[in-house]
């Protein structure tokens, strides 16, 4: 099956990580854990893990990071509470509760 | 075969490493890189990273402009109950830097002013001891917060307009039996003043901008649900109703004027938004997404509706990335020969 995205994990470091130039021509969708989704078979997009010196991750791989980083965060946030406080109060004081994300081949 | 002189009447310049400052349209031979290059102009927008916030945190506040920006306040990844902060960073383009805290530290609070030497802090909510929108108002003068005259109706995630001396609040969610509130009130630098208008549509967790408190749009937002797509506008004495949001939406930002805006961002619950949306004073038009998407961003965003600044905000929890928006930019570009 052809792939339509490939992934890799960079660490976000602020300024230049992805420049405009990049994002005009390269979908990218971040995501937990550092992990970032871009085009297959894309010249741009693969210059960019070069730049980025991005580690390659296959979906699987990949979706078991973004997992594994939600999974922590559920267990936050449903740590997360304050005595007598409402599920809306508490959605209104840390948001809704984070869910996974189905990573697309 | 006529070739580029021949054409042009010029012959295209041997460079040894890109030009510092190449015009529109210049076309150029690298020969370090062995690359022919041009200067292009793209006139849709896009987002690149900034530097990270210090504190990653959402549901904060900000001010002033893309290059020079204020965030405050909001919601931490620190365990309760210390995850509502008062921290301020200041944005000078490239980095994000330290400065005195809100004195009362609070999330969901909305912030305005047109540089990040004067800001107005206003709403928000604190713990006491459950959620508690707060009327608390702070005004800051590049240094320091200072406590001045609250806002006359407690509120959390109100709409906000204009500079710490003129600034608009609107909407927003009070104490029970408040609720939801489409209350507008105007501060004129010493006291907030409730005005006769009231937004058509009650709600929170909207996207909002405005240079003044005389001229103000509100868009998207909850009540807490449905999500909204309606947009407002304020002309300093009524607000209208006008052409929605493409995508409904709340937690979402706003940059610029109530003729040219920028809402970025948001919560679809239960995901999060990369969507950016463009207004020209008529309607909403979409652009090019952020690179991650998140909700929980400051209300009114710094910055234009060409030059806006989205940082914080939630994804799997606080974030503290940066993006910077810009529309429309100039490009370097590659000429692939054969």
């Amino acid at each position: 099956m052809t792939k339509t995205y490939q992934y890799c994990v960079a660490e976000n470091w602020g300024k230049g990580f992805i420049d405009h130039n990049e994002s005009s021509r390269i979908t990218f969708k971040g995501l937990p854990g550092d992990v970032w989704q871009v085009p297959a078979y894309n010249k741009h997009a693969n210059l960019w893990i070069q730049k980025v010196l991005g580690t390659p991750k296959t979906r699987d791989e990949a979706q078991a990071i973004v997992d594994g980083v939600i999974t922590q965060a559920q267990a936050t946030w449903d740590a997360d509470n304050v005595a007598n406080e409402s599920a809306e109060q508490k959605v209104d004081r840390i948001g809704d509760r984070p869910v996974l994300i189905t990573l697309e081949e | 075969m006529p070739d580029y002189k021949g054409i042009q009447g010029t012959a295209v310049q041997n460079f040894a490493a890109d030009p510092p400052a190449p015009v529109t349209g210049q076309v150029w031979y690298n020969s370090t890189t062995g690359q022919f290059k041009y200067k292009d102009v793209i006139p849709t927008g896009a987002w690149a990273t900034g530097g990270n916030l210090n504190t990653a945190r959402q549901q904060l506040g900000g001010a002033g402009t893309q290059t020079a920006a204020l965030n405050f306040g909001g919601y931490t990844n620190a365990p309760n109950p210390t995850a509502l902060t008062g921290a301020t960073e200041s944005y000078n383009g490239t980095s994000w830097t330290e400065l005195n805290d809100l004195n009362t530290a609070r999330s969901v609070l909305t912030g305005v002013g047109a540089t990040n030497t004067a800001a107005l802090a206003f709403g928000g909510f604190t713990f006491v001891p459950v959620t508690n929108p707060v009327a608390n108002n702070e005004s800051w003068n590049g240094t320091s917060w200072t406590e001045l005259n609250d806002l006359n109706t407690a509120r959390q995630q109100p709409g906000g307009a204009g500079t710490n001396t003129a600034a608009l609040a609107f909407g927003g969610e009070g104490p029970p039996p408040v609720g939801k509130t489409g209350a507008t009130e105007s501060w004129n630098g010493t006291s907030w003043t409730t005005t006769p208008a009231t937004m058509n549509t009650a709600r929170f967790a909207m996207g909002s901008c405005g240079a003044t408190n005389t001229a103000a749009l509100a868009f998207g937002g909850a009540e807490p649900a449905p999500l909204y797509a309606d947009t407002e506008i304020y002309n300093g004495s009524t607000w209208t109703e006008v052409n929605n949001l493409n995508t409904a939406r709340a937690y979402l930002s706003g940059a610029g004027t109530n003729t040219a805006a920028l809402a970025y961002g948001g919560q679809i619950p239960p995901a999060k938004s990369a969507l950016t949306e463009t207004w020209n004073g008529t309607s909403w038009t979409e652009l090019n997404d952020l690179n991650t998407a998140r909700g929980g961003l400051a209300v009114v965003g710094p910055g234009t509706n060409t030059a806006a600044l989205a940082s914080g905000g939630a994804t799997a929890g606080s974030s503290g990335a940066t993006e910077e928006w810009n529309a429309p930019y100039s490009a370097t570009e590659i000429i692939t020969t054969t």
